[in-house]
């Protein structure tokens, strides 16, 4: 380092310095906007597109302010209002049916005589207005009428299989990192090596036979035991985890209690449980959001309506030819908000779990 | 405890307590449907002892009706049926080979019978049909073609489907045609959609006269207008490299190469969804379409765009071919049942019911169909819409021909599926692509006929 | 008694052989009784599947039929077939420039979010957030925010007089379409590079200073050697994730063509190669040749990490050797 050459900044003048600076601060400034920018407005626009209406989702130029059907009261019931060129003027005229490519429209003010005109010169009037109907639309709308499902059954089995699921991954992984972490046995560090690599294994090659088992010996198809059983016995990636952490657990801790008498286990559950409730709390959200956004599990094993998790049942809603762009992302958008608010509670949980999977080995 | 400990260890007791709770309560009621007619009326209170049927419909044009159709069964037997509608491709096949099948299935159209009764996922029809529930010779003969594999028939027809052209009549009027007079040959369709096409000064597409694969490929029709088939007659061999095909493809090609093709797929990638006011053609940025004969029904542009102002007429021969006027490709919903079905003579006491005349006339009509069924086709109310008799007259004119069914239609499609997509979509030559493909299926089919 | 460490006695145990100690033979059951339901999880849904999947390649396997020995058919089907070649090129784009952009991407924004600016913790929120967003969502939410026409990102371009291209039809622009989608969701790796960038000694950085270095001599031989562990271990995890590129995909096709599964679309340039794996054996049944593919892509995925890490000794920097 001592054979640089001073560099040529160190010769300008100091306000010269100071300018260039000043000018590379605002450049960082704009550069964190502009790319905070990219990461925030597709929120928006999923909130904007999920409160439009059916008409004006596929307005071009598209537009922030959603807007709604401008309506009024006829004969007790709500109707829009077309703008319609009749005989030369251009009335406001409520429309009341359409056949045919022939609508009946009255005059508000004049609701007892019907005016029959030809679709193509009727527009309907549009106001800004937000559709909050569409959030309880898309969740509410009867997907398979007949087996009596919709969203909330979705957020059901979602939250069954994502309860279970942390459930199981807790009570499997959390002995096996002991067991690797402060039990001292033969060959130990060999079969973690061994657990090392099964997480360098795709997941395609166990796929065909696991869901041949699964499907066609075990009978278990369109349940949820394939998705959750796997949970109850360990997987790497936890494992892994839970072991780092268990290691920067005080030897001197353990130690006291082999002193004491007591045996692996209760030093596993007194003494080092207790001091790792954080990276469980880990464990248990990163769980969560897997569980939550697990897509090709619930795809090959998952048949009926009736099971399906929000992942599937989100990408069965896009896949039906009757789904407009607005009902689809206010599914979409309720399906993000439990995640997001379980951010903003555990946010410490999230960002501590993160960096731990960052840690070298 | 730390605090932040608290709050999981609460989180996840909350869970656990409302996870147990929803998977060991009863199957919830169903909820309430918005909009859609309550299809619970005519279904029984679910008892212990009663059998649960289901049945899988891929399409999904009204679900709410299907299943009160099917509850009518349901209550004169005193059996659920479950309507599942509509189902994924992929989830059919899923449920075919998986553990919980459903008793009877319902596509679309016949073209994986062939793969499916190969592989061993639904069975040979014939020795119930040999009880006499159904009355095969009611069953229209082109219909009921498309189900027989290898001798035996491993499906029923319910309903049967043609195409024909739509247009619209206020575009017509814009751009100076007559809009009660269609296109009256092939090459007046093409002339007539280069009068519908409309390019902006930017050079932007904002309407289109005439997209041959809208909304999905109807290569079938024009090769069958061209005078052939992709199969010989006989199912035995690939005819890919043959007149007819190639010409089809021609003829289709010139809607996007004679444009910009970048600009046509650009324009037609913001279509809306298939069943929505802002379907290509409801909205008005195609002024003519093949399409099905539901489109005039109560569940599409009566439904969704009932101010549109179109008309119907049978697809145009060429012009040196006027005597294959009114030729068209009858294929259409096929029935069967999977071969993991436990109690199969349930499931056939439900299909023989389905076909049976009346619920035939009863479910064609409502949704909109072709009966597939002779004495079904005799009911007064399909002659009451006057777009709905052009289809009509079709199905039953002597140039109406049915799709040639063989053990690997699916591999089929798919290889002209994406050689269609190539030639419409890169201007790319048709016949080098048919001679590769034909080269590759023609062994193909050999083998599966062989087995 | 003493302690042992693990390590190096392990070996003389296990060369000594059945003459363990008491004490030995206790810890070694303790040790599996705590990893107990591992290793059931490990031989049941591990190495069985393994096995199995190994000898379904050999065979063209039925799901109700007897399966017939086919040897090394299925290898060589494959390696004819246009559609592979296809399906791992397309593979091949997307682990060599989504994965290394995907790091930039991140490293950049997280010597962005080092610097004190004014609300600092509020822009990191905002960064990682899009990351959590399960992906059937955010897919579904690009999908429509790329529309050719009424999507916001053409809008967006044409405000400026670029024509946006035709993102999700045109296949030359598809994987582009998906690498943005995938940009947006860098969040934990940003976090990540955080945490490594905040591990940097400041003292370091201080006698860098002091010695004359400007900004991005201090970046270059200081900042980014310390972080390269990280580097690396992201991209191993990021190439061994983007080989099972999956869901994203698998959305975006259904979105893209009209009926029906039109896996790949547009013209096959979302064919990735679990893609085309999960269309072979789940759609067309064909099992056997699905396994040799998912051999094939266990083989590729080996060799990749492991030119990966004797690359990577040239290029890391550990503290302390």
């Amino acid at each position: 380092m001592a054979q640089i050459a001073l560099p040529r900044a160190a010769l300008w003048p100091r306000w010269s310095r100071w300018l260039r600076r000043a000018a590379s601060n605002l450049i960082a400034h704009l550069a964190i906007m502009v790319i905070g920018l990219f990461f925030f407005v597709p929120f928006l626009w999923m909130l904007s597109t999920a409160l439009k209406s059916d008409q004006d989702v596929f307005r071009v130029p598209p537009t922030w302010l959603p807007h709604d059907n401008l309506q009024v009261v006829v004969n007790g019931q709500w109707v829009p209002v077309y703008e319609v060129d009749l005989e030369g003027q251009t009335r406001q005229l409520a429309l009341l049916s359409i056949a045919e490519g022939h609508g009946t429209f009255v005059d508000p003010a004049n609701p007892a005589e019907t005016i029959q005109v030809r679709m193509k010169f009727a527009r309907p009037i549009l106001v800004p207005g937000p559709r909050w109907q569409n959030f309880a639309d898309a969740m509410n709308r009867a997907t398979r009428p007949g087996l009596g499902v919709n969203f909330w059954t979705y957020i059901k089995n979602s939250l069954i299989i994502a309860v279970f699921a942390i459930i199981g991954t807790l009570i499997s992984c959390a002995p096996a990192a002991y067991g690797f972490a402060r039990v001292r046995w033969p060959g130990r560090d060999l079969v973690f090596l061994i657990v090392l690599s099964t997480m360098m294994l795709p997941f395609q090659v166990t796929m065909i036979p696991l869901y041949i088992v699964f499907t066609d010996k075990l009978r278990w198809g369109n349940t949820f035991l394939p998705l959750i059983v796997p949970t109850f016995f360990g997987n790497g990636f936890d494992i892994f985890l839970l072991r780092q952490f268990f290691r920067t657990v005080p030897e001197e801790l353990c130690d006291a209690g082999r002193v004491d008498g007591a045996s692996e286990f209760r030093i596993f559950w007194n003494i080092v449980l207790p001091l790792s409730v954080p990276v469980l709390a880990t464990i248990t959200v990163f769980t969560f959001l897997w569980a939550w956004n697990d897509f090709q599990g619930p795809l090959l094993y998952l048949t009926d309506p009736r099971r399906f998790t929000m992942a599937l049942g989100l990408q069965d809603f896009q896949g039906q030819h009757a789904v407009a762009w607005n009902l689809l992302m206010a599914a979409a958008a309720v399906f993000t908000i439990p995640i997001v608010i379980l951010f903003f509670f555990a946010q410490r949980t999230f960002i501590q779990g993160v960096k731990l999977t960052g840690l070298k080995g | 405890m730390s605090r932040q400990g608290r709050w999981v260890y609460a989180l996840l007791a909350a869970a656990l307590a409302l996870a147990l709770l929803a998977a060991c309560a009863p199957p919830a009621a169903p909820a309430p449907a918005a909009g859609e007619a309550p299809a619970e009326q005519a279904a029984p209170p679910p008892s212990l002892e009663q059998q649960v049927l289901g049945v899988w419909i891929t399409w999904g044009d009204n679900p709410a009706q299907l299943q009160s159709l099917f509850d009518r069964y349901g209550a004169a037997n005193n059996v659920k049926v479950e309507v599942n509608s509509p189902v994924d491709d992929d989830k059919v096949i899923a449920g075919l080979s998986g553990s919980e099948p459903p008793d009877i299935l319902v596509t679309g159209g016949p073209d994986s019978v062939g793969t499916w009764a190969r592989e061993g996922l639904i069975i040979p029809l014939d020795d119930f049909l040999a009880g006499g529930e159904v009355d095969i010779n009611d069953i229209f003969e082109a219909p009921l073609g498309q189900c027989k594999y290898q001798g035996k028939y491993y499906c029923l027809p319910w309903g049967t489907d043609t195409y024909a052209l739509f247009w619209n009549k206020d575009l017509f009027e814009e751009a100076g045609l007559d809009p009660e007079q269609p296109p009256q040959t092939m090459e007046e369709l093409a002339e007539y959609a280069k009068k519908l096409t409309k390019i902006d000064d930017n050079g932007n597409i904002t309407q289109v006269g005439f997209i041959p694969d809208f909304s999905w490929s109807h290569l079938g029709l024009y090769t069958a207008m061209m005078g052939g088939y992709w199969y010989s007659e006989d199912g035995t061999r690939i005819t890919f490299t043959s007149d007819p095909v190639v010409n089809a493809l021609k003829w289709e090609q010139q809607f996007y190469c004679d444009y910009n093709t970048e600009d046509v797929l650009r324009f037609t990638s913001a279509f809306g969804g298939y069943m929505s006011p802002d379907n290509g053609f409801y909205a008005g940025k195609v002024a003519m379409m093949v399409e099905g004969e539901w489109q005039p029904g109560v569940n599409f542009i009566q439904k969704y765009k009932p101010e549109l102002y179109y008309g119907v007429a049978p697809f145009p021969p060429p012009q040196a071919n006027p005597e294959r006027k009114n030729t068209n490709l009858v294929s259409g919903t096929v029935a069967m049942i999977p071969s993991g079905v436990k109690d199969k003579a349930a499931a056939w006491k439900l299909m023989a019911w389905m076909m049976s005349p009346e619920i035939v006339a009863e479910e064609m009509v409502a949704n909109f169909n072709l009966p597939s069924s002779k004495k079904a086709a005799e009911d007064p109310r399909f002659h009451e819409n006057d777009k709905f008799e052009v289809f009509l007259k079709l199905m039953s004119d002597p140039n109406a021909k049915a799709p040639i069914l063989t053990p690997i239609n699916a591999e089929v499609d798919t290889e002209l599926g994406q050689i269609e997509e190539q030639v419409l979509h890169t201007c790319a030559d048709p016949l080098p692509l048919l001679e590769a493909a034909q080269a590759k299926l023609q062994p193909m089919l050999e083998k599966a006929l062989a087995e | 008694m003493a302690v042992r460490t693990g390590g190096g006695n392990v070996r003389r145990v296990w060369l000594r052989g059945p003459g363990w100690s008491r004490g030995e033979r206790r810890r070694l059951l303790t040790g599996l009784l705590f990893i107990s339901l591992w290793i059931i999880g490990f031989f049941a849904f591990t190495l069985y599947p393994m096995v199995a999947s190994l000898y379904y390649s050999f065979t063209e396997y039925h799901i109700k039929r007897a399966s017939e020995w086919i040897g090394l058919g299925n290898y060589v089907a494959l390696f004819r077939d246009p559609l592979f070649w296809k399906s791992l090129s397309n593979t091949a784009y997307m682990v060599a420039i989504g994965v290394p952009l995907s790091l930039f991407v991140s490293f950049v924004c997280a010597l962005l979010l080092n610097i004190k600016v004014r609300g600092q913790s509020i822009y990191r929120v905002v960064y990682f957030l899009p990351s959590i967003v399960p992906t059937v969502a955010s897919t579904l939410l690009w999908l429509w925010i790329l529309n050719p026409n009424s999507g916001l990102l053409n809008t967006l371009l044409g405000e400026i007089g670029i024509r946006g291209p035709n993102w999700t039809r045109d296949p030359a622009w598809s994987k582009p379409a998906l690498i943005l989608l995938g940009l947006w969701g860098v969040g934990n790796t940003i976090i990540i590079y955080l945490s490594g960038l905040q591990d940097v000694p400041v003292s370091l950085i201080e006698a860098a200073e002091l010695d004359g270095a400007n900004r991005w001599q201090r970046l270059w031989a200081i900042t980014i050697p310390l972080v390269s562990p990280i580097t690396l271990f992201n991209l191993i995890i990021g190439v061994i994730a983007t080989f099972q590129y999956f869901a994203q995909a698998y959305v975006l096709s259904a979105g893209v063509s009209p009926v029906g599964s039109g896996l790949g679309a547009p013209l096959n340039s979302t064919l990735f190669y679990s893609v085309y794996l999960y269309q072979q054996g789940f759609v067309y049944l064909k099992m056997g040749y699905a396994s040799a593919q998912a051999w094939i892509l266990f083989i590729v995925i080996m060799i990749c990490t492991v030119l990966l890490l004797r690359s990577s000794e040239r290029w890391t920097y550990y503290e302390g050797g």
